[in-house]
């Protein structure tokens, strides 16, 4: 059975396509790029993605969540909610059954506590950017840090606001102006991240921690979370891709 | 007629009793045809944006209908409304304070009455025969929320919308109980509803105006509204004052919790949605709630202003009812 998730992300949409157990590919694209690519009169049409320029569109099952995640009418396509799909693709992915799961999205922050496979509970950010992808995102640009470099810095960190995203940024601005290295700035950003979701993965003690989402790729948040709450942090091998994967993968028995 | 506003549920037997209609500025304002016109004008006037919807809502609303004098709650309430009291006397609205001893003491909770039957030119006893006029009502409003848990007829919003309006019968006793006759009427008729989770709704009445029908699109439904129930007096005394010591929204939270803990047991209750509204001190008690309440999973929802579900809030009702459901799939199978 060949099986396509989509994982309709505020940032990013991420499409893995699936043979059964077998990944055959994993792509992304820029929800903005995949909005205006895949308009059309009777709703979103995936096939006018580049991504299906030289492949065939042959999926048996297509699974969509995020956001966007009604928008992409296609037929049969089914629709699961991002709580879920991501809890089925870390399950997938690291083969374990009791974790809590942080996924730190573009915009929002997901804890879910798995156990024997399924969600037993799950907390999400409050309504505000602190703590997610998009707080460090613009950080990195102000500083002129390529995101993939901001987690390089976990080294005496400038103390940097956790309440919120806007005067964090203020905050950077002041720090520039007083001529703070740019490392330290970088670290600071990463420990406010790590602060704010402290919070929430205080709720869920488990044994096993498992990190997924574009955030998991920064080296200096893995370490401070690490450091605060005592445990090893797991970042399976597509942490960006964990929503799309956990879609494709759901009708196979291996998940269930 | 007199139009007297109110802030929350007080004793609205006295007002009746004075031949006055009450009016819930919370109802007014949130069933207006432009609720957001209220908040806006209530911040256009200087309200702060980080102070409650629902003051700003009934300031607006307390502006825009007639109104004799508003009862406010100075005690039991937010300390917001002890200021939209002061507010409002400046606007020309004259304010009576009524004040809920956080204690319950019967002494004082009896005085507050007394003085409040001497404000409005009435006698205690004419309150009590007020109270036997409204307990006709309110026998009904038991039986809407009986018809909600027990027959499943009921929906989740149906509870709701009858529930709430118990705090003023919608300033017309007589007019209400025929609605509430005829819907229950209808409702009689009906075949169970066909949602399998069940859920109860703690908090402060919701400022969304579709969470409940949302939640009855992903296969679940309010069957226990807490402080709505609360408004429809359900204790079974006839001591005007005991009652109104019972009624367990203005005082402290343990009661709640008791009162939950029961209902949600004896409702079969799947999942709490806790309700907050944001800037508002009950936002705290989650602390609490999620304590003493871990037998069953909780969400917490909060609302700002007065609409629809933003889509955020609907992700997390949806995947709550998600949770839920394997749950329940997964405890069948065992």
């Amino acid at each position: 059975m060949k099986t396509l998730g989509v994982d309709v992300g505020s940032r990013y949409v991420k499409l893995a396509a699936y043979s059964g157990d077998e990944p055959v590919f994993a792509e992304m694209a820029d929800t903005i790029a995949f909005y205006t690519a895949c308009r059309t009169p009777a709703g979103l049409d995936l096939r006018r993605l580049d991504t299906f320029k030289n492949r065939p569109f042959d999926f048996d099952r297509i699974v969509s969540t995020g956001y966007g995640r009604y928008n992409v009418k296609l037929s049969g396509a089914e629709v699961i909610s991002e709580i879920r799909a991501h809890a089925l693709g870390a399950t997938y992915q690291t083969g374990l059954s009791d974790f809590t799961l942080l996924d730190i999205g573009g915009q929002d922050t997901k804890v879910i506590r798995v156990r024997a496979g399924e969600v037993d509970d799950f907390v999400m950010n409050d309504k505000c950017a602190a703590g997610s992808g998009r707080y460090l995102e613009n950080i990195s640009r102000m500083l002129g840090v390529p995101p993939e470099e901001m987690g390089n810095h976990s080294q005496n960190p400038v103390e940097l606001s956790v309440t919120c995203a806007i005067f964090g940024e203020s905050e950077v601005i002041g720090n520039i102006a007083e001529g703070v290295a740019i490392g330290r700035i970088c670290a600071g950003a990463n420990l406010s991240v790590a602060q704010r979701l402290v919070a929430l993965v205080r709720r869920f003690p488990s044994p096993a921690y498992v990190v997924t989402g574009g955030v998991a790729k920064n080296g200096a948040v893995l370490e401070f979370l690490s450091q605060k709450t005592g445990a090893a942090m797991t970042v399976p091998e597509h942490p960006v891709f964990n929503g799309a994967i956990g879609c494709a993968l759901m009708h196979t028995a291996r998940v269930q | 007629m007199k139009r007297i506003g109110i802030t929350t549920t007080v004793p609205a037997e006295f007002i009746f009793a004075a031949g006055a209609a009450p009016v819930d500025l919370n109802n007014i304002f949130v069933a207006a045809a432009d609720p957001g016109g209220m908040v806006e004008r209530a911040e256009a006037d200087g309200l702060p944006r980080a102070v409650c919807g629902w003051i700003k809502g009934m300031y607006g609303a307390a502006l825009s209908c007639r109104l004799d004098s508003v009862i406010a709650v100075s005690d039991g309430d937010c300390s917001h409304t002890r200021t939209l009291m002061e507010i409002l006397g400046e606007e020309g609205i004259h304010a009576i304070p009524f004040a809920y001893p956080y204690d319950r003491d019967y002494g004082l909770l009896k005085l507050q009455m007394e003085k409040l039957a001497a404000t409005l030119g009435i006698t205690f006893a004419d309150a009590l025969a007020a109270m036997r006029k409204m307990d006709a009502i309110r026998e009904k409003l038991h039986r809407i929320d009986l018809m909600t848990w027990r027959d499943n007829t009921v929906s989740g919003f149906e509870n709701h919308r009858y529930l709430v309006s118990a705090s003023d019968m919608d300033g017309d006793m007589e007019r209400f109980g025929k609605q509430v006759d005829a819907f229950i009427g209808e409702a009689r008729e009906r075949a169970a509803l066909p949602q399998k989770i069940r859920l109860a709704f703690i908090g402060v009445p919701p400022i969304f105006t579709d969470i409940y029908q949302f939640l009855e699109t992903r296969g679940a439904r309010v069957v226990f509204n807490e402080v709505q129930r609360q408004f429809t007096f359900p204790s079974d005394t006839d001591d005007l004052v005991e009652r109104y010591r019972r009624y367990t929204y203005p005082y402290d939270i343990f009661s709640r919790i008791a009162d939950i803990k029961s209902e949600a047991e004896k409702r079969d209750v799947h999942g709490i949605i806790h309700y907050v509204q944001s800037f508002c001190h009950h936002q705290m008690e989650d602390v609490v709630f999620r304590k003493h309440l871990s037998r069953l999973p909780i969400m917490t929802v909060e609302g700002d202003g007065p609409g629809p579900l933003d889509a955020r809030t609907r992700l997390r009702l949806e995947s709550f009812c998600e949770m839920l459901a394997a749950k329940r799939a997964a405890k069948a199978a065992s």
